[in-house]
Formats: C-alpha cells, structure tokens, sequence
C-alpha cells in the first residue's frame, strides 16, 4: 500500500526531479577537454550518443589550462572537464569549481617526424638528441605556459642529458631551438610536420598513432609514462609563467596522467554521471583509450578515501583509492 | 510661429535602432576600457614583450599597407579603367579573401610554403621562411588587407573622370606620366582611406596570424595567449593599448594628410 | 589639314562608317549631328583616345592613325571643361609645356598673349572650383592652344554653357580663330553653332556622314530629308515632281524651275509657310485652303499645324500676329508658299 502511494507519488513528482536517479539522462551535455584526448573522446561520444539517444554531447577542445579558465574565469557553461595534467584540475578549479578529479589514462611523450623531415632515415632512440641539434634541423614543442605537452618536451630533454649522462645536452639542443618553434598547442605541430615547415616535434604518444606520424620511442625512464618511474622524472624542473605576467612556478616531472571532473554547477549532472560511469567502464571508454595510445588506468584512482566519498555514488564503484 | 510637428513612429524607429547599435558597438569596447587599473595599465605597458607585440603589429600592419599599396594601386587602376574579359571573375576572386574564415588563410598558406610544397620548397632554398617569421606574418596581412585596399581605391579611380586624362594625354604627357600628375594626386584621398582600411584590417587580424606564426607574437597573439596563460586580467591592459595606440596612429595619419591636401586646395603663387 | 580616309569604328550598338572628310589648314570646320551620332567619338579617334578598325587619320601628310595621343599635337576642349581640379588656372594652362620643346622665351610670349586674349591675367593663381562656366571653358581653350597644337578638336564647347557665357565663348572662338590660324574642328549639335563659327561643315547621323559642304550651302541647299529637318526645315515631304510642278499627296506645288532628276523630297521652312485669313486674289500660285489643327507654343514664336487635304503644313508665326490673327484650333485658313521657299531634296 505504502509503496504503490509511493510509485504515484514518484510519477507525478519524476519529471520534476532531475537529480532522480532512474530518469533517462536527455538534453545538451557539454564536455571540455585538453587537445590530445579529441580522437577517442569523439569515438566515446559516437557510441555513448547511440546509448544514449536524448543526450547531444558537445565537445569542445583545447589546451588543458585554457580550457580549465574558461571555466573558471569567463564562467563558461560546462558539464564535465577533462585534463591532459590532472594537476590543472586541481590547481584551477578545485575547490570553486569542482570537488573531485579522477585520474583515469596515462599517455607519454615521443618524437614524430615524417619521411620528408631531414635525416629521418637516421634517426633512432640513441641519436636523436644529436640530429635535434644539428643545423637546420627544425624542431618544436608547443608552448610549455599553455599546454602541458609543452613543458613536459622540456622535461624529456632535461631527463635525456640525465639518462643519457651528457650534462650539456639540454642547452645543446635548445640553442638550436628557435622561438618559432613554440606553438600554442602540441597538436598544431603535426600539421607543420606534414606540411614540411618542422623536421621533428614532440608529441604524446596517443597523437603519433592517431595521425599515423612516425615516432621515436624513447625509454621508460625518460618517457614520463610509467609512473614507476616517477622518482627519476622528479628531477626534471621546468618554470613556466604563474598567475600573472613575470611571476614562475616551477612544475616537476611527474607520469602524464590524464584527470577528469565533474563541475560543481554542471548544468546536466545526469548526463554527465552517465558519460562518466561510460568512461571508466574497462569495456567502454577505457578500452577505446587503450586502442589509441593512451593506456588507461583500469580501475581508475583517486588520491585519497576521501575525494572517493565525494564521488557520486554511481561513480564510486569504478575508481580504487591509489596516490 | 512653429507648430509643433506630430512625432513621426518611423523617425523614432530609425533613433531607437540607431542607439541600439551605437550601444551595442561601444558597451562591450567602453566594458574592457574601463576594466583594467591604471597601475595595470602602467606594468603592461613597462612589459618589454607588450611593447614588442604592439610594435610589431603596427610595423608589420604597415608593411602589409605598403605592399597593398604598392601593387594594388596599378592593379585597381587597371580594373577601375579597363574592360576585358572574365573582369568580372577577377573582380570576385579579390573578394574571396574577405570571405574566408580566418583560420583557413593561415592554413592554406602554410600548406603552400612547407618543404613538402613544390614553391615551398623553393623558398627554403633561398632562405624564405613563412612558418614564425615576420615575411609570414606580413605574407597574412597582406593576403586578408589587400582586398579592402583594391576596392577602395578602384573605387577612387572610377570617380576621376576619363577625360581628365585625355586631354592630359592630348597635352603632350605619355600614359606614366598622365598617371602621376593627375590620375595619383586626385585618387590620393582616396588610397589614404584604402591605406588606413588596409592598416585597420591588417592590425585587427588574429586567426590566420596565429597558424603561421604564434613566435613573433604580434599584438592580437600575445593578447590571447596572455588570456590563456594569465586569464582576462591580464589581457585587457595590453588589448587597451592596442586599442589606444591604434586610435593615435590613424588619427595622426588623418590629420598629416588632411594638412597636405587643404595646401594643394589653397594654391600655389603663379611663377 | 586633317585628311580623314575610310574611317570605321566599331564599337558594341555603334558603329562610324565610311567617314571621309578633308579639312583645310585653318580652316574652321564644323562636325553637325544629334545626340548620338557619333561626333564626339569621331573627335577622340581623332586624337587618338578610342582605337580604329580601320582607314587612315592624316595630319598635315603626317599618318598619324597608329601613332599615340601624346604625339600626335592635337588638342582637344571637351564641353565639361575637364580642368585638373587639383590645380590653379596657371598650372593648368602650363600642363604640357613642358612635353614640348620650344623656345623659353617665344613659348612665353605666347602664354602671355593667350591669358590677355582670353582675359586670365587676374585669375591665374585661382582654383579651378572658384571660377564660372565661362572662365572655366576658357582656361580649357588656353591649355589646349599653350602648346601650340596643329589641330584644337572642341567637343561642344558651348554646350554646358549659360546663354551669356556662351555668346561671350562664341565671340572668343571666332576671334581666337582668326589671330591663330590654327585648324579648329568643332563638334555641335546646334546649327546657329556652325552657322555663326563655322566654315564648312559635314552633317553626321547614325555614324554616317549625310552632307559636307559650306555650312551656307548646307543651309541654303540641305542634301537629304535629315540634313533640311536637321538645319530647320519643319516641313520635309516626299514628293513625285512633273515638269515644274511637285506633287505631295494629293497637293500640287508649283516650283521655280524643273528639278533635277532622282530628287525625292520637298522641304519648307516653317516660316515660309504664310498664313492668311482670307484668300487673296493676287496670283493664287500655291495657295491652299486648310483647318488650324493645333497651336503650340514655342515660346517666343508659335507653331501653327494646317491640314490641307491629306498634308500637315507647321507654320511659324509671332505671339502678336498669332493673337492679331485669331487663329483657333479648328479654324478654316488659307496657306501660301512662295515657289522660290520650295527646297528639292
């Protein structure tokens, strides 16, 4: 009796009630995320669509930290954000703007080239650094203040000189680094590899094999993708730009490691719990990351027993607590 | 005595809508204005890279008006004069530039001066680069201004009347000299207006910039980079002076022409 | 002298056709023809300004057809004057003196002559936008003969003109002409122009020439029924002629004297159409009874319309023999046209 009054009133109520957790999620679902994740995110949104028919998701790409203060800063409507560097999440909109971050894939940096680029039948995982700095050679990574593709290139040549034991090899290299050669976003730079203008650039791993670049694959240690390596990739130290104009902050090597979050004023949760739940299913979106370069964490971690509470319920399930 | 006249409905649309757009101009510009502080304005502008950027916006905005002016002004000469076929196919193809998106402008030329293009290659080997450079930059201006400098100044031309330069002709001066001594003076009014239309587009333009070259960073660039580095505080003061800088600039190159030419109207003492 | 031989010009919608003239060194020729006729582009082929199709522009023995306008030393005086207005009045007399090399001091004797005659002096400092019609149309003159040119071409010179600005430009035409002896070819489309100005004259229409001859004869002696509507002959009628006698319609007309053979036309001028109110009984020689079809006014004179049988005869008559008269529409009258006022076309 007392549960039938309930169901009518739970019918009559339901369509009011967005945050009820049987309703079909429906509407716009608005996601922003860094630059690198486009391919599979687009794949995700494909066959997350079809799932789920009355969602439209719409993608918005970028660089990690732009993207993060388009939400914090110019107050852009978004429902989920997801970061080439967790760290962004954390450093940008936790707490404001969100209250969580899931680290959910790992990617590592490599250097592309095409058939054209000069010495291209020479290069390998022991002479790179010498052709990057040989005359004429142009090389690039994007720009290490707005993407971090870009200080983490850097970090890869500081850990190089350290792995490699030459101690100049960092400066070496950069002298024959023109200020040009820093671009905006690291995905930019494949097109300037295709069209000719750059012989080398530095890219994650997932980029090289979604645009079908050549690449040298460089050792774990200096990859900065297997955080068992963490300990070694914390003696690379790059400044980049702080909050404002002339001031630096000093990021340390560390594995790449993707985060995600859901924004505290999401204006769809629903549909944004259901992607998320969609994500870090080991044979949904973890799995199209693997395909794609970008070798997920399966489960996927949170640093701490309390951001996992904080999790929505739904979401709990798929993530173990791992710092 | 005046009587007073009914208020005319469609005199008061016209005012209404006129505000509306006057406003809808001015808030957003008045908005950023006023936004920052002076003592913000004062570091942006004691910031070497802002004064770099703006300087090598103006400079190389500049450049791209010369170079329109330089082989546009035949060229608009030449369609304002001459009828010959497929003009008016020509005449669209200056155009195009006005119409496509930004972005593409940047990429198209990119594509055409890689290594992995047949002129590109070319111009690697005697020493043109495109990618980061002020040739590209220049090169990108150039390629979205000239249009506005071409059809200002055919304009111009088409205005001189054709008999002026016949008899000029009949007087005994060749076709290069009829051009220079009465075609150019009275069309110089003018290419000062296609020279500023020019310069004002070169100096706004950020989309196709950004794809040749991010480094040198031309004011717009360092603009946008300052807001997705620094965010909004730290883009407004720079965009202010921009703005600022621009406003002096052309109101300086109106008041320097517009002296010369009240001096040709006043007449010079007969020898 | 300008010898023009088998010139063609085709343009699209337009053509000149078969265009030969010869005018004589100094002479003051006239170019007659309505709106679109073909004079003014006639004038620029002549100075080189629009391309030949073909036949041969002759100056002086010189063939100058392919040679380019800035050679050729002929000056041109457009009807709007076409004065550079970013000039003075001396600078733009001065213009092409320096294309020209000639003695200093002889070349500025003669700039000093032409601004006394055509009254400059006083205004060689000014600019061109503070001067009037006929000031302006007189600078256009002096620029044009500073150079000294073989020929000045004038393209409706007194066109654009005020009616007391063009007596007075009439006036400087004619004498600038005698004191010169330059070759003028004026082009117009007023009669009273060539009459006044002109020497010969040749008659142009529809990029044809229909009649070149003294632009007395011209008058006097119209070749075709354009040229007698052309010089003010309202009344043009086709006619069969028997002896001395001209038949139009169902009217027959006596003439002097017999015409020559394969004419075709009679023409009368309007004011030799005399109108009475009664018939007279002089000599009854071509005096015909009509109906007042209509009277238009034509300012200082007004057109009378008689229907005589089948013909329409336009008559001229002043406002007070018009009021004297009191003709009416519908009024019967009686027309009288003297033998000797009978042209034959």
């Amino acid at each position: 009796m007392l549960r039938g009054l309930l169901v009518v009133l739970f019918l009559a109520t339901g369509t009011f009630f967005p945050l009820s957790a049987s309703a079909e999620p429906e509407g716009k679902l608005i996601i922003f995320h860094a630059g690198s994740l486009t391919v599979p995110f687009a794949k995700m949104e494909e066959i997350f669509e079809t799932r789920y028919p009355k969602v439209d998701l719409l993608r918005e790409a970028g660089g990690s930290t732009k993207m993060a203060r388009m939400i914090s800063e110019l107050g852009k409507p978004a429902d989920i954000m997801a970061s080439a560097d967790f760290a962004v999440i954390d450093k940008t909109l936790i707490p404001q703007n969100a209250k969580w971050n899931i680290r959910f894939a790992t990617n590592q940096l490599v250097l592309c080239y095409t058939d054209t680029s000069r010495f291209a039948d020479e290069v390998n995982q022991d002479n790179w650094y010498e052709i990057l700095g040989r005359k004429g050679v142009i090389w690039g990574h994007s720009d290490p203040n707005l993407d971090p593709c870009g200080y983490r290139s850097l970090m890869v040549l500081q850990l190089a000189g350290k792995y490699y034991n030459r101690p100049g090899l960092y400066d070496q290299v950069m002298a024959n680094r023109p200020e040009k050669n820093v671009r905006p976003k690291s995905v930019e730079l494949v097109s300037l590899l295709e069209t000719g203008h750059m012989d080398y650039a530095w890219e994650y791993l997932s980029v090289a094999i979604q645009h079908g670049l050549k690449y040298v694959k460089l050792p774990n240690e200096i990859n900065l993708g297997n955080y068992n390596f963490d300990d070694f990739y914390k003696k690379a130290m790059v400044k980049v730009t702080g909050k404002k104009p002339g001031t630096w902050i000093t990021r340390t090597g560390k594995s790449c490691t993707y985060g995600i979050t859901m924004l505290e004023d999401a204006p769809n949760p629903e549909a944004a719990k259901a992607f998320l739940g969609f994500l870090m299913d080991p044979k949904g979106g973890l799995k199209i990351l693997k395909d794609m370069g970008q070798p997920p964490f399966i489960p996927c971690r949170v640093p701490t027993a309390q951001m996992k509470a904080q999790l929505p319920t739904v979401l709990q399930k798929w993530v173990e607590v791992k710092n | 005595m005046n009587p007073k006249k009914p208020l005319d409905p469609f005199f008061w649309l016209t005012v209404v809508c006129g505000s509306v757009v006057v406003a809808f101009i001015l808030l957003p510009l008045i908005q950023m204005m006023a936004q920052p502080s002076l003592q913000d304005l004062k570091e942006a502008i004691q910031d070497p890279a802002v004064r770099r950027s703006i300087w090598l916006s103006i400079y190389t905005s500049g450049l791209a008006a010369f170079i329109s002016f330089t082989i546009g002004t035949p060229f608009a000469y030449l369609l304002a004069r001459r009828d010959f076929p497929g003009k008016k196919f020509v005449e669209s193809i200056i155009d195009l530039p006005i119409m496509i998106p930004h972005p593409i402008v940047g990429i198209a030329i990119l594509g055409l001066a890689g290594k992995n293009h047949w002129l590109g290659h070319l111009m690697h080997q005697v020493g043109i680069y495109v990618m980061g450079t002020v040739t590209g930059i220049v090169t990108v201006l150039t390629f979205v201004a000239l249009p506005f400098y071409v059809n200002t100044v055919k304009a111009g031309f088409e205005a001189i009347p054709v008999r002026l330069e016949h008899v000029s002709r009949s007087l005994g001066a060749s076709p290069a000299k009829t051009f220079l001594r009465v075609t150019f003076p009275l069309a110089s009014r003018s290419m000062l207006v296609g020279i500023i239309m020019c310069c004002a587009r070169a100096i706004s333009e950020f989309g196709a910039v950004v794809i040749v070259a991010y480094h040198p960073m031309i004011a717009p660039v360092l603009i946008y980079e300052r807001f997705t580095a620094y965010g909004l505080k730290y883009s407004q003061p720079v965009a202010v002076w921009l703005i600022l800088v621009c406003l002096v600039l052309f109101l300086l190159l109106r008041i320097v022409t517009g002296q010369r030419g009240s001096k040709t109207a006043a007449g010079k003492k007969p020898s | 002298m300008i010898r023009i031989e088998t010139l063609r010009i085709e343009l699209p919608g337009f053509a000149l056709k078969d265009i030969d003239i010869l005018v004589q060194d100094g002479e003051f020729f006239t170019l007659l023809g309505p709106t679109g006729a073909g004079k003014t582009l006639m004038l620029e082929a002549i100075a080189g300004l629009v391309p030949i199709t073909s036949g041969h522009i002759r100056v002086n023995g010189r063939d100058i057809t392919h040679i380019p306008p800035e050679q050729r030393g002929i000056g041109i005086v457009y009807q709007d004057y076409a004065l550079f207005p970013h000039l003075t009045v001396l600078e733009n007399i001065t213009f092409g003196l320096r294309y020209h090399k000639t003695d200093p001091q002889a070349s500025e004797q003669w700039l000093q002559w032409l601004m006394e005659r055509l009254g400059l002096r006083q205004l060689a400092s000014r600019s061109i936008s503070y001067l009037s019609g006929g000031e302006k149309q007189r600078v256009a003159i002096a620029r044009a003969l500073a150079v000294k040119p073989s020929v000045l071409l004038l393209d409706e010179p007194l066109c654009a003109l005020d009616p007391n600005f063009r007596e007075e430009i009439r006036h400087v035409l004619k004498k600038l002409h005698q004191e010169v002896g330059i070759t003028f070819l004026m082009v117009t489309h007023d009669f009273a122009e060539a009459l006044f100005l002109g020497e010969r004259a040749a008659m142009l229409n529809h990029g044809r020439i229909e009649q070149i001859g003294p632009v007395s004869h011209v008058f006097k002696r119209p070749a075709t029924p354009f040229v007698a509507e052309f010089v003010g002959m309202r009344n043009v009628f086709p006619a069969t002629f028997d002896d001395a006698k001209a038949v139009v319609d169902d009217l027959e007309l006596d003439l002097l004297e017999p015409p020559e053979r394969d004419k075709r036309y009679v023409a009368i001028r309007a004011e030799d159409v005399v109108i009475r109110k009664e018939k007279l009984c002089r000599n009854n020689v071509n005096v015909f009874k009509g109906k007042v079809l209509e009277v238009i006014d034509r300012g200082i004179s007004h057109e009378v319309l008689v229907r005589t049988g089948t013909v329409i005869f336009k008559a001229m008559l002043t406002k007070g023999t018009l009021l004297e008269m009191n003709l009416l529409e519908g009024k019967e009258v009686h027309i009288e046209i003297r033998p000797s006022s009978i042209h034959v076309l």
